[in-house]
């Protein structure tokens, strides 16, 4: 913009070239600030939406903080938000739930998605009409999924009491009602982790398999011995999402059991919920999302440290 | 390709894929049961959806669909879920493209910062925000608007958009822009003339799985909305909280309407949505 004031009057009248390198001056002059108009929104938006929120959680965890109050007029506690936590047992019991519940789900996903991988990379035709089928679990609303298998598990009209021909209370037993919503979690995500491993399966190399039948291996050694090692960085990238993911499991289990009976379904989400925004205690919750993301922070570090040292090794 | 060759003759070919025909057939069978039976129940009348052994040959009635639409508390939900995730969709690619293609191009100040801060975004626990989230909002009088939601939402879809966009900047060959800026035209001429319409592809991409994680959402919708500013999963849930009720017939209709937009929309574009899940996972 300001680059065209120092052409000289009597230049628009000389030839061509001239006027489109005049005419140039000012995106080149802008060209410099590329970067920065393009990083800049994305780095605000971060910032509003996430680094601010997480900061102020941070400092709301250590205050005595009521909704009624301004956002800074809250008592100083210091670290009491914190210890009731940690001596709460229903706490610690979310964290051991918690732990339970991911490493269990995201091991029938794994193994259940790695089966439907293998059966779909056969290639068969009509093959891709099951690709399609397979993978519509995976984008049902979870709310809409988990209301779905309520109804399905209901005692008295549900189908599935119907056919085992007996009386069960799914929902209503510590250990049914665990089961019943890390089912309804692995029938919505072990798609996922198929289509994830699918595309692993599609982009490995042939020879070594045909190199292996040639010498006489048998279906069952040349996959345990040199599919399986090949896929290894699919499988971890597909653990570590479904780990994060799992970890932070709501929204089928507020709708079927909203964390019972009896806490046997009390995540660290759901817990974090009901602190927050059932007993509006929200220092509570800010100190328990706190530790809830320092749970999740290590849980990624655990995983790419081993990740790392596996693949230098 | 490479598993029928494992087995010899074109007998045990044929056991072979008959054998890998009937387990995808059990395996479909079992994974769409559910939602098979919800469409049926939505199709039954209210003394079919209870009867005793369940009825699996009717008449199909539209009674609960035509009930469903009625509700006005259905239409304005589906209304707040259409603009809430458009509204996302529009901010996170609006916002996130520009720093993908940065992010796929050049070196700069922060880009370190800027790539682990979206990585946490997208990984850490959407209530950790939340919690701190509702009380900003609510002091700055933005609660129970749909803007927001579309904010919050941000939080997942901009990570996403990012991720999914670097990698199609980064497959397009860099010649095409580079003589594009020896012929003289600037970086923004270059971005959105010759850039912007050659990964059309991956636009795509990145909104449809945006569009279903935000139509999808409940978490963040539950804690900013009224009554009045509600997503549909917020409605499928009080309608299904504590008790089911005895309106099965209704609430597996508007469950069906609820999930039918995102699954026509994947159907529809499936081959983008499966390049871009995995290329958004395992590339990034």
């Amino acid at each position: 913009m300001g680059g065209t004031t120092t052409t000289a009057p009597g230049a628009a009248a000389l030839a061509v070239p001239a006027r489109a390198g005049h005419r140039r001056l000012p995106g080149r002059w802008l060209d410099r600030y590329f970067i920065v108009f393009a990083v800049t929104p994305t780095t605000l938006l971060m910032l509003c939406v996430f680094g601010l929120p997480l900061l102020f959680s941070g400092f709301l965890s250590f205050q005595g903080w009521a909704p009624e109050l301004g956002l800074f007029d809250g008592k100083f506690v210091g670290t009491a938000n914190y210890e009731d936590l940690l001596t709460d047992p229903d706490f610690l019991g979310s964290i051991h739930l918690t732990l339970i519940y991911t490493a269990s789900t995201v091991a029938a996903e794994l193994v259940v998605g790695l089966g439907i991988a293998l059966l779909l990379n056969i290639d068969l035709p009509y093959i891709a009409i099951f690709r399609t089928l397979l993978i519509v679990p995976m984008m049902i609303t979870p709310v809409v999924a988990a209301f779905c298998w309520k109804l399905l598990l209901d005692p008295d009209h549900g189908v599935i009491n119907y056919w085992i021909g007996e009386h069960i209370v799914w929902l209503g037993r510590p250990g049914t009602a665990l089961f019943a919503v890390a089912l309804v979690s692995v029938w919505q995500n072990a798609p996922y982790v198929s289509i994830l491993l699918l595309a692993g399966l599609r982009s490995l190399p042939h020879e070594p398999v045909e190199a292996a039948r040639i010498d006489g291996a048998s279906v069952w050694q040349m996959f345990w011995h040199i599919t399986l090692p090949l896929l290894r960085p699919y499988v971890v990238v597909a653990l570590l999402l479904r780990t994060i993911f799992e970890f932070r499991a709501f929204d089928n289990i507020y709708v079927l059991t909203s964390g019972g009976p009896a806490n046997a379904t009390m995540t660290l989400s759901q817990f974090t919920y009901l602190a927050s925004f059932v007993r509006f205690d929200l220092s509570l919750g800010a100190a328990a999302s706190w530790l809830m993301l320092l749970m999740s922070m290590l849980l990624c570090l655990v995983f790419m440290t081993t990740v790392r040292r596996r693949d230098v090794n | 390709m490479a598993a029928l060759n494992y087995v010899g003759s074109r007998r045990g070919k044929l056991l072979f894929a008959g054998g890998v025909y009937l387990g995808l057939i059990a395996l479909t069978a079992a994974f769409l049961f559910p939602l098979v039976w919800i469409i049926g129940l939505s199709l039954k009348t209210r003394l079919q959806v209870f009867a005793n052994p369940p009825l699996f040959l009717w008449w199909p009635t539209w009674e609960n669909y035509t009930a469903v639409f009625q509700r006005a508390d259905f239409g304005q939900a589906f209304i707040n879920s259409l603009l809430v995730s458009s509204g996302a969709v529009s901010l996170s690619l609006l916002v996130g493209v520009p720093a993908a293609y940065a992010f796929a191009r050049f070196p700069f100040f922060g880009r370190n910062f800027l790539f682990f801060g979206l990585l946490a975004m997208r990984m850490l626990p959407p209530i950790a925000v939340l919690v701190p989230m509702y009380v900003l909002f609510s002091k700055i009088g933005l609660t129970t608007t749909r803007s927001s939601v579309i904010l919050a939402y941000s939080t997942f879809s901009l990570p996403l958009v990012v991720w999914i966009m670097r990698g199609f900047f980064e497959d397009l060959p860099r010649e095409l822009e580079e003589s594009a800026w020896v012929d003289g035209a600037s970086r923004y001429q270059t971005f959105f003339y010759v850039v912007l319409p050659l990964i059309r592809p991956g636009l795509v991409a990145a909104s449809i799985l945006c569009l279903q994680l935000a139509w999808n959402d409940f978490l963040f919708s539950a804690v900013l909305t009224n009554n009045a500013t509600r997503t549909l999963p917020v409605l499928m849930a009080a309608f299904s909280g504590g008790d089911t009720g005895v309106d099965w017939g209704g609430m597996t209709a508007s469950g069906v309407l609820v999930i039918l937009p995102v699954i026509i929309f994947s159907f529809l574009a499936q081959r983008h949505l499966v390049a871009g899940l995995s290329s958004g996972a395992v590339k990034g």
